[in-house]
């Protein structure tokens, strides 16, 4: 987890946006809910390791407040990310915190994160540029990034989606690869369980 | 030829000779007085090595100018920091920008410590390795590999399995809460967004011509950021700042001191003689002391300080006493004694005033520190030229008729008749009385206070604005360290070692917010193979935590041999290749390499507040080679020191003018300075009542209130009669000029020539208050008659 920090404290960039995605018709498709909750899947593929990573669990999306992330299988583990705070539960035990006052870049990883799964593309287009299309209410995009630094970890990020993200997809520049599918996903106060909410 | 035309001519060649010095002194070199005030303190005769380090430490600090712009939103912070760098663009050749943020240097950064990587971990890390089973690293590793987002990493999954690395990395970002942010250097608090700036500059942080050229440059520049955008906040610090302050308070303060003293002194000549014709006398006299003083100090110093100026400007209020006193008597001797003759009556206590001034300003010159060296210097000579001014060239130049007396300085020395004299009656024991009750009740309240820092007194705003910044940057202080040296290189780096781990626990308490060591960057070889045996036996090795981490993610025996092949070949890491990567450059300052036969280094630490100094100081106590520096209270002792010292020099003075004054006046010379003593002791009991901390600098100002008190003592002894007010013109008109240029030192900004002024403001007021008291009229009758009769 730690490591994700770094990579981008060195290589945070921002350059003017032009728009060769279509961002409005993509954000006019996104239902935007207050709280997204649902299942995901997750396939990770390695250099240097034969066979995939599968872990899957639950996830929340809660607008202002952060993103819950429950991997149950194939063990238990919890990341949370706040506004000012990174945390890392192993089990019951924690793993990893970081607040804002230790590292000035929680909050701008944070927020890219958050857009990531929420699929503001608005917020994405500082950071990465590319290409996208629209078909009968689904919609896909494929990134990159506009900073030569940042590039050299991420070469490129793929996101489907409709209303929701349904698919995101990480190639890294060192050949690991990052898949992770959404389903079951639900919305409103009713969606997130009284444990889940209870961890905001 | 009379002898005393003789004697004017030589005086004049000499002076014509200076004249023509200065003039092509100040035609060939334009000499600008120094205005640092570092070199006003003694270089010690201490350990060199801590001499080289606080150097180093400073030399570094020293030309940088850190410039934060801020504003509520990154978008505007950066377009206020365009706009700020773009007047100070052009200007390359004063200020660079240091901060370039080549792609290439990150990656050549990140590569130097990959191939090292082994043996870079955190210490938290390190302890657990040695603490944890082995299914606590399984986990790690697995919880690593799992979660989502830890995608992009430093390098392959494969060099850092479980995480020991990139932990290490991130802990050494965290050693400056700075970050690349779009090509730029950020940092933040809750409030506002910050774009950092550092700047190197290209011209001496001290030289007056460099301050003229770059202070109004940065004026200009944080003009420009706040017209950019409106609540654009900027915060600039760097020593350059402090010595332009600094300098330009002291020349301000010359101006006024000098002019003021000027004024004043026209405005009593005017009022004593209905005529400047004095005052041109005095001017010359003036003139050719200051001249003499700025000459000899230039030939002995190679340069003058800016303070030694201002606090030369005092000379003016002791010079003159000397043509002050020969031109009252010269207007109470009457028309039938020549000049000549009136010298040769006014010779002896002359000489004696000259001689008592010389002992206190020589008081000065004991003392180790060059500044006061200097002003010794400057006073003494400057005293000489203008007393040498008075015995050649007055009895030429100032006939009998040349001065008329003013109704006005008649009435006036009328006053005297009615002065209260000091006779062993009721009356008198009743004041001393209530003299020793001040005196117990002021010195009991009079505290002491050493701290270097109530030398200057630089502007709120600037050290406002540093403070805020060293909070944002979390930088570490460039004058309080630890020192650490060993034989070897290797071995300082193992002290370092010894040195963290005690500052550990303060980190955990918040008493520091950390500390800045190459160590943390260059473990030292023993931490570095303990390290890789550590990760070989707990992570790597048969039964540790990678063949059990294979088997969960489905690898086999072949996966687990080639993770141990691509750990062992990971050599070490030693201080001469980083001290020779890129990644090195923020640190080389904290490195010393070899002094003479040890190697030594700088541990800096971060966060640290004034209440915390002994906890720090405590920590380097029982580890080799391993000392605590604090320069500020190191100096702060040294002038606590000085100030009892130069007690003792004050009561010695005291004892040594005694003596030289013993020669004339015998049994009645406790009358020429019990004045002066006195008035020094209420001046210390009135500075206690109205809460002031003794310092040096009050000390220094008892010193030379001796010089200047027994002028007036003695001018009194030689002229007791009542009747005959020369001397007591002579020594209001002097006392009255005195204060007015010390009561306008006493109004400086700067902390210690206030202390001083204030002193001398007060002790001067006293003597002239008390010096007739003294006066016996019958001890010395005997000598004013045989006077009046020389005189007809």
């Amino acid at each position: 987890m730690k490591r994700l920090f770094v990579s981008f404290c060195f290589a945070l960039a921002m350059a003017p946006s032009h728009a060769a995605v279509p961002v409005g018709k993509i954000q006019a498709l996104l239902a935007k809910p207050e709280i997204l909750c649902g299942r995901f899947d997750q396939t990770k593929h390695l250099a240097g390791m034969k066979k995939p990573l599968l872990s899957s669990g639950r996830f929340c999306v809660a607008a202002g407040r952060g993103v819950l992330w429950r991997t149950l299988q194939p063990f238990p583990s919890t990341l949370r990310l706040s506004r000012d705070e990174i945390l890392q539960m192993h089990g019951d035990r924690v793993a990893v915190r970081v607040d804002a006052r230790q590292e000035p870049t929680v909050r701008l990883i944070n927020n890219m994160l958050f857009s990531l799964l929420a699929g503001d593309l608005a917020q994405l287009e500082k950071l990465f540029e590319g290409e996208g299309s629209v078909q009968d209410k689904q919609w896909s995009v494929a990134l990159k990034a506009r900073d030569p630094g940042l590039a050299k970890v991420i070469a490129g990020v793929s996101l489907e989606g409709g209303a929701f993200v349904r698919q995101i997809t990480l190639h890294e520049a060192n050949g690991d690869r990052t898949s992770i599918s959404f389903s079951a996903m639900q919305t409103g106060e009713a969606a997130i369980a009284p444990e889940e909410a209870a961890q905001f | 030829m009379k002898r005393h035309n003789l004697l004017a001519l030589a005086w004049g060649v000499v002076v014509a000779i200076l004249l023509a010095h200065g003039v092509s002194l100040w035609l060939n070199q334009r000499i600008a007085p120094d205005t640092d005030i570092l070199t006003l303190l003694p270089t010690q005769e201490r350990d060199p090595a801590v001499q080289q380090a606080f150097a180093h430490m400073a030399d570094a600090a020293q030309q940088k100018l850190i410039v934060l712009v801020g504003a509520s939103d990154w978008e505007q912070a950066r377009r206020a920091a365009d706009a700020y760098r773009a007047v100070l663009s052009p200007h390359a050749d004063l200020l660079q920008f240091a901060d370039k943020l080549g792609e290439q240097t990150q990656q050549d950064w990140l590569a130097l410590f990959q191939r090292h990587r082994l043996a870079l971990m955190t210490a938290e890390d390190e302890t657990a390795l040695r603490t944890q089973d082995r299914q606590y690293w399984v986990d790690a590793a697995l919880s690593k590999l799992y979660s989502p987002f830890a995608g992009p990493k430093i390098g392959a999954w494969q060099d850092d399995p479980f995480g020991l690395f990139g932990g290490w990395v991130q802990a050494r970002a965290q050693e400056t809460p700075v970050r690349p942010r779009d090509g730029r250097l950020f940092v933040a608090d809750g409030e506002r967004t910050y774009v950092v700036m550092p700047m190197i500059l290209r011209v001496p942080a001290f030289s007056m011509d460099a301050q003229e050229t770059v202070m109004p440059l940065l004026a200009k520049a944080r003009q420009a950021a706040s017209s950019a955008v409106a609540n654009a906040e900027v915060l600039e610090a760097g020593m350059i700042l402090h010595a332009a302050a600094a300098g330009k308070q002291a020349s301000g303060e010359v101006s006024t001191i000098g002019i003021g003293s000027l004024l004043g002194i026209v405005l009593l000549i005017w009022f004593s003689f209905r005529s400047l014709k004095p005052f041109a006398y005095i001017a010359l006299l003036l003139g050719v002391g200051f001249l003499g003083a700025l000459t000899l100090c230039l030939l002995l110093f190679d340069r003058v300080h800016l303070l030694t100026l201002v606090f030369g400007a005092t000379l003016i209020g002791v010079a003159q006493d000397y043509g002050i006193y020969f031109l009252c008597h010269r207007l109470g001797a009457g028309a039938a004694t020549t000049s000549p003759q009136l010298l040769r009556h006014l010779l002896p206590s002359l000489l004696l005033t000259l001689l008592a001034a010389a002992i206190g300003y020589t008081g000065l010159a004991l003392t180790p520190f060059p500044g006061l060296r200097q002003m010794a210097v400057f006073s003494v000579a400057g005293l000489v030229f203008a007393w040498l001014t008075v015995v050649c060239w007055y009895p030429a130049m100032i006939g009998p008729m040349t001065l008329k007396n003013a109704r006005q300085a008649q009435a006036f020395s009328a006053v005297l008749k009615h002065w209260p004299v000091l006779r062993a009656d009721r009356r008198s024991a009743l004041a001393l009385l209530a003299v020793a009750v001040l005196l117990g009740f002021g010195w009991s309240r009079l505290g002491v206070n050493d701290d270097i820092r109530s030398l200057q007194n630089p502007p709120k705003q600037l050290v406002a604005e540093q403070l805020k910044l060293g909070k944002l940057l979390d930088a570490p202080t460039p004058v309080q360290f630890y020192l650490v040296r060993g034989a070897s290189a290797d071995q300082v780096l193992q002290r370092e070692e010894a040195l963290k781990r005690r500052l550990d626990p303060l980190i955990a308490q918040r008493t520091i917010s950390g500390y800045q060591a190459i160590s943390n960057w260059v473990p030292s070889a023993q931490a570095q193979s303990g390290r890789h045996k550590l990760v070989k036996e707990k992570l790597m090795g048969d039964g540790a935590a990678l063949p059990v981490l294979a088997s969960r993610i489905g690898e086999d025996a072949d996966w687990v041999h080639a993770m141990r092949e691509r750990a062992a070949t990971v050599p070490s890491l030693t201080v001469d290749e980083f001290m020779k990567a890129p990644a090195s450059e923020p640190w080389r300052h904290l490195w010393l390499g070899r002094l003479d036969d040890d190697y030594a280094s700088v541990v800096a630490v971060r966060g640290l507040s004034l209440a915390k100094l002994p906890a720090l100081q405590q920590a380097a106590i029982g580890i080799d080679g391993v000392q605590w520096v604090d320069k500020v209270a190191d100096i702060s002792s040294l002038l606590g020191r000085y100030r009892q010292y130069m007690g003792w020099a004050l009561l010695f003075s005291y004892a040594a003018v005694f003596c030289l004054l013993f020669l004339r006046y015998r049994a009645a010379t406790w009358r020429v300075l019990a004045p002066t003593a006195l008035a020094s002791g209420v001046t210390l009991a009135l500075l206690g009542i109205a809460g002031q901390q003794l310092q040096l600098f009050h000390v220094l100002a008892l010193m030379l209130l001796l010089g200047i008190g027994v002028d007036y003592g003695v001018f009194f002894q030689e002229r007791p009669d009542r009747r005959e007010a020369s001397a007591w013109m002579a020594v209001s008109l002097s006392a009255a000029s005195t204060l007015l240029s010390f009561g306008l030192l006493g109004l400086s900004k700067t902390p210690a020539l206030q202390a001083f002024g204030l002193t001398m403001l007060l002790g001067t007021a006293l003597v002239w208050l008390i010096v007739p008291c003294f006066a016996h009229e019958h001890a010395a009758v005997a000598q004013a008659v045989r006077m009046e009769e020389v005189c007809e």
